[in-house]
């Protein structure tokens, strides 16, 4: 509110006028009429005193009336100031005829003041107030009455005073009660303007960090120029197109968005051929069903990554691999679907030319090592020239290095066949006692040789798995080998198996040159070696612990690993007892 | 008195030579009769059309026709049809095997191989020929 309007509403405000605003119309009514008396000759002032002294009164009242409206302390206390009035009134009815003046009409002011206060009291107030003003002539300047009118007027005046003031009480009531309503009434409308005003603000702060948002996910979406991100509602009608989707497929938004569907850039036979594979159409979105298969995971709310072939506009395809999302609105009903693309032809080819790589030095290794072990297996049988003792321990040699070249290419045909994912299990129920004590039994020569202490411990129960024999025996030799090879002459391996929580645990420990702490995260990687191993030069080419633990995941197990340098090395191989294995 | 049994008539090819003379020792250790050993598969199944050898050993990887080729075009031709092939690989994967016996082989052992072995094989597949046409041997592990 403006300090005008609070001047306005303290000093006039019509519902709640100020002492005096209620003042100034008696006070002015009581100038007039000392102005009549003193110019109409006929009136004149029988008794100079007694006007004076209600002249006195009347400024007394205005004063007051002007210190109450000033002081707001004092403003209950305004009340007195229609009775000093009609004190004033009735000395100056004294003063111009006493009872037979011409002013009492002017009684009248005050009492509408009285009456007009809300409370009903004020009414009597009022009557007695009046009385007070009429009989001040004979209470207090000794007058008598003169006649029985005069009694009347003592009687009737204050009685129809006092009907008045009722009455105006009540209207005032009535008034002030509208005037609380309508009070009331702009408070809401204050309460409900400043909410209106604040509810604008925060719409057009949420209104800006919508748009901040659409901004960013443009910008985002705008960014990502080597993936398609394309947007559909449910029947495939694309309504999101980013530039990596224009370089992509050959289009510019302004030709797709309301005007393609996504599965038109998909070869058709494919889809149809998955959904076949599905039983479509089950779902929702049965305008296409190639459409409904492809987006099938994404409704279930499965994530899933498939490789699909990518029709561009000018005919030409590409592989990629697509996932897709569910778009939902507020409720979590499904909207559309979001498809990223990453094009993979490149990388199908790197993979191809790895694996036909892989192939080629498989193929050209192991037929010279054929050659090489065949013809010294020839030598060793020959019977009509047999060979001396040295020269069979030279071919020992030579077939042990042979060995483990052919061993080496072997591992690295497997893991290319990890990498490409093509790497499978043959797999049966089976007793890992057996593949466990093999391994420990190939491996006791070599232990020996090394002047290590190579023991097994294993429980006298059958404890079956399922998985791959050769694969498993496969991942116990390494640990074996790898154990055997990092234990210094003097040393101890064992081997224990034991079964935990339903799965069987297999420790290798050993008390060799352990490796350090920093290097235990990247033990597992292909072609990784310890530097314990590095310096101690042991040999080996860093392929056999990552051959280990894809064996290992792929029987769904784990493999550990907890070492101290200088102290020893433990592996840890877990096992589900007879699980399914993926292959 | 009886004659004794004509000896089994075999073809080799591979293009490696050592490997083929290693092949070749190991036919005459099973007491076969080589009919031929040749270094491409174009040659192979020609000397197979000519002779009609109760086994052929093949290389996979060969110039000319493959041995799987070969193999295909052996099964495809009736009047070979009890020719009994035998694959000879370095290709080790599950992939390669299952298509060696996809075009038709009875028998397939991957590279570096034992002559000895393979002799041994050689002389199961006579006896099991005794018994019937056409045998499918188990296949040795990879090494």
């Amino acid at each position: 509110m403006n300090p005008f309007s609070s001047l306005l509403r303290r000093y006039v405000f019509v519902d709640q006028p100020s002492p005096i605003v209620k003042q100034l119309p008696t006070a002015l009514a009581f100038v007039g009429a000392v102005i009549i008396a003193a110019l109409v000759p006929d009136l004149g002032f029988t008794a100079p005193l007694p006007a004076i002294a209600g002249v006195g009164g009347m400024v007394l009242a205005t004063v007051l009336a002007g210190t109450f409206t000033a002081s707001e302390r004092l403003t209950r206390l305004a009340l007195i100031i229609p009775f000093i009035d009609l004190f004033a009134i009735g000395l100056f009815r004294m003063g111009t005829g006493g009872n037979t003046s011409l002013f009492g009409g002017l009684v009248l002011l005050p009492v509408l003041w009285i009456a007009n206060q809300p409370e009903r009291r004020n009414i009597l107030f009022a009557g007695i107030g009046t009385s007070l003003a009429l009989t001040l002539p004979f209470t207090l300047g000794g007058m008598v009455p003169q006649s029985s009118a005069d009694w009347l007027r003592f009687v009737i005046t204050p009685v129809i005073f006092s009907i008045a003031a009722a009455i105006i009480n009540e209207m005032s009531r009535q008034a002030s009660r509208r005037v609380d309503s309508i009070h009331e009434l702009a408070e809401e409308r204050d309460v409900m303007l400043r909410g209106a005003v604040d509810y604008a603000e925060r719409l057009s702060e949420n209104e800006d960090r919508l748009r901040a948002a659409d901004r960013l996910t443009r910008s985002v979406l705008d960014a990502v120029t080597e993936q398609s991100v394309i947007g559909s509602d449910v029947t495939g009608l694309i309504d999101v197109w980013n530039p990596g989707a224009e370089k992509m497929l050959g289009l510019r938004a302004l030709q797709v968005q309301g005007r393609r569907f996504v599965h038109e850039f998909h070869v058709e036979e494919e889809l149809l051929a998955w959904s076949r594979e599905l039983n479509y159409p089950p779902g929702e979105t049965v305008l296409n069903p190639g459409f409904s298969a492809l987006v099938e995971s994404a409704r279930l709310g499965t994530a899933e990554v498939r490789q699909w072939t990518y029709v561009r506009a000018d005919g030409s395809t590409l592989t990629v691999e697509l996932a897709v999302t569910r778009r939902v609105d507020d409720r979590g009903d499904t909207v559309g679907y979001i498809f990223v693309a990453t094009d993979v032809t490149q990388a199908l080819e790197v993979s191809r030319l790895k694996d036909e790589f892989v192939g080629l030095i498989s193929h050209e290794l192991r037929t010279p090592l054929s050659s090489i072990l065949g013809y010294l297996e020839l030598m060793r049988d020959d019977d009509v020239n047999p060979l001396s003792d040295e020269q069979l321990q030279y071919l020992s040699v030579a077939e042990r290095n042979a060995h483990r070249l052919l061993r080496l290419v072997g591992d690295l045909l497997f893991t290319a066949q990890v990498g490409s994912s093509t790497f499978t299990l043959d797999t049966s129920v089976l007793e890992i006692a057996p593949i466990i004590r093999a391994s420990v039994e190939s491996a006791g020569p070599t232990a020996a040789n090394a002047g290590v202490e190579l023991t097994v411990t294993v429980p006298s129960k059958p404890i079956s798995v399922l998985g791959d024999a050769q694969r498993l025996g496969q991942a116990c030799d390494n640990l074996i080998s790898n154990a055997i090879k990092f234990t210094p002459r003097g040393g101890k391996v064992n081997v224990t198996v034991a079964i935990v929580d339903s799965r069987v645990v297999i420790t290798f420990r050993d008390t060799g040159m352990g490796i350090p702490e920093d290097e235990l995260d990247q033990l597992f990687a292909r072609f990784f070696r310890a530097s314990t191993a590095t310096r101690a030069a042991v040999p080996g080419v860093g392929l056999g612990l990552s051959i280990t633990k894809a064996i290992v995941v792929a029987h769904h197990g784990e493999l550990d690993v907890e070492s101290e340098v200088g102290v020893g090395t433990s592996f840890i191989l877990r096992l589900p007892i007879n699980a399914p294995v993926a292959v | 008195m009886t004659d004794a049994p004509a000896a089994l008539t075999v073809v080799v090819a591979d293009d490696d030579e050592d490997i083929r003379s290693l092949i070749v020792i190991a036919v005459r250790k099973a007491n076969l009769t080589l009919l031929a050993d040749l270094p491409d598969g174009t040659a192979a199944l020609a000397a197979v059309r000519e002779h009609k050898p109760d086994i052929v050993l093949l290389d996979v990887s060969m110039p000319g026709l493959t041995g799987l080729e070969v193999t295909s075009a052996i099964r495809a031709d009736a009047e070979l049809a009890d020719s009994i092939v035998f694959i000879l690989s370095a290709a080790v994967d599950d992939t390669a095997v299952a298509a060696g016996f996809a075009a038709g082989a009875n028998a397939y052992m991957t590279k570096p191989f034992s002559p000895n072995t393979l002799a041994a094989q050689l002389t199961a597949l006579i006896a099991s020929t005794a018994a019937g046409p056409n045998p499918a041997l188990p296949t040795p592990p990879a090494p």
